[in-house]
């Protein structure tokens, strides 16, 4: 019959349109300012800076490179100097003007320092544009516990590596300091067995530098 | 900027005790002001990349329309609420100008978006325009790149504040004598002239940065 294509197309409208009233998977608004989307964790938006311990001790050592590398040109660093005139490794001042900022991530990539880091922050709107919008460094820094929040898994592997780098750094300079111990103790040994020792001991000992405290026992 | 708080004079358990018996009292301030507020209607025009996160803002997942917002209009004669969303260039700002003087009074602007700010990536090219600012007063700066729907409603919620704080017999537009038309900009060969309206926008003061020691 002429038109039961229509009236069953029909049917199939009306009934999404009931369905759109009351089934939950049709329901989609988030009523934003009291409900919010969950947070995908790899939501990137605004740079941060972090800090370990002390928001005074950033992690940041000031090294420019994120600065050079921003597409945009939107971080400033200036080198926090000691009272000498010498430069320190930490930033006297950090501005990133977020009305330029273009949240590609660069700079947190670049960062050999594991010092800068998306943020999950959106709610940035401002009435002023020079003042409001660059974010100098007391407006950037955030505790590594804000990391580890926002971005577990990230967070979890950095660290890791972080460790990992700083226990070898460790065991390196243990290293380091026993055989300069080591070096140490052979030279007074030697100084000390000079006068009384024959002359054919002498060319071993530099051949085996980290045997003479095995000997000197 | 500043707002002064928009406080009623209206004692606030009165006023409360009134409400429950479905009595609402408030200045005509407040009322003009709630009038505004939530009838912010945009102008439908989008620039670039940000007016696609605009749509999806006006769309049932965000539904702007909650606040009052949702009916965007193709003229500007009938909009309160410009929203730059995307990048400026030398030659559309002209006609963001014109759009601009074409909105009756009141109106508002957003800036969506770090190109219509400030240029963002764009910033040192030669055919972007370093903000919208330069020849139009902006209400509310909204950085990302682009940014997300929420972020534009946070925006709007600014926006509602800011109307909240107005007084009625100070704003711009019932003063006497105000006419703002604002010179639109010609594209000439080394680009816009003038290169900014000095009535709304200076050249920033580079600022010093002296290092402590
Ligand atoms: S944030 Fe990283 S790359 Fe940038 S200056 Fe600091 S240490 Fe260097
Ligand atoms: S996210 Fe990109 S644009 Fe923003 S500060 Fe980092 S490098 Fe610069």
């Amino acid at each position: 019959m002429f038109g039961i294509g229509v009236l069953k197309g029909m049917a199939v409208t009306f009934k999404n349109f009931v369905e759109s009233y009351y089934k939950k998977e049709r329901l989609t608004t988030i009523e934003y300012p009291e409900k919010r989307l969950a947070e995908k964790e790899r939501f990137r938006n605004f740079p941060f800076l972090i800090f370990d311990e002390k928001p005074e001790d950033p992690r940041c050592v000031a090294c420019d490179i994120c600065a050079k590398e921003c597409p945009p040109q939107c971080i400033t660093i200036v080198r926090a100097q000691d009272a000498q005139g010498k430069p320190l490794k930490k930033p006297a001042t950090f501005d990133i003007d977020y009305s330029i900022c273009m949240n590609c991530g660069v700079c947190e990539e670049v960062c050999p320092f594991d010092a800068i880091f998306m943020d999950h922050e959106f709610e940035l709107a401002e009435y002023g544009r020079f003042e409001d919008l660059n974010y100098t460094i007391d407006r950037l820094l955030k505790p590594k516990e804000h990391f580890m929040k926002i971005r577990p898994t990230d967070a979890t592997r950095i660290e890791a590596e972080l460790k990992k780098k700083e226990n070898a750094k460790k065991a390196a300079a243990e290293k380091a300091a026993a055989a300069a111990k080591a070096k140490a103790e052979a030279a007074k040994t030697q100084a000390s067995q000079v006068p009384d020792t024959k002359p054919e001991t002498k060319p071993n000992e530099p051949a085996q530098p980290a045997d003479p405290p095995a000997e000197a026992k | 900027m500043t707002h002064a708080p928009n406080v009623s004079q209206v004692d606030p358990a009165l006023k409360s005790e009134l409400a429950k018996k479905g009595i609402a009292v408030m200045k005509l301030q407040e009322l003009y002001n709630w009038g505004r507020r939530s009838s912010i209607w945009p102008m439908q025009f989008g620039l670039a990349c940000c007016a696609i996160e605009m749509i999806a803002t006006a769309c049932a997942r965000y539904d702007i329309d909650r606040f009052g917002a949702g009916l965007f209009r193709a003229s500007p004669r009938q909009s309160d609420l410009m929203i730059v969303a995307g990048t400026v260039t030398k030659k559309m700002a002209p006609q963001v100008v014109r759009l601009y003087n074409q909105m009756p009074e009141p109106k508002y602007v957003i800036t969506m978006g770090a190109c219509s700010i400030s240029g963002g990536p764009f910033k040192e090219g030669y055919n972007v325009l370093k903000g919208i600012d330069r020849y139009i007063p902006v209400d509310v700066h909204l950085p990302g790149c682009p940014p997300r729907p929420e972020a534009l409603l946070h925006g709007l919620m600014k926006l509602q504040a800011k109307i909240d704080h107005q007084d009625i017999e100070k704003t711009e537009w019932y003063q006497k004598g105000l006419k703002r038309e604002f010179p639109i900009p010609e594209f000439g060969p080394n680009g816009l002239l003038p290169p900014y309206n000095p009535e709304v926008w200076q050249p920033q003061k580079r600022k010093e940065i002296t290092v402590p020691a």
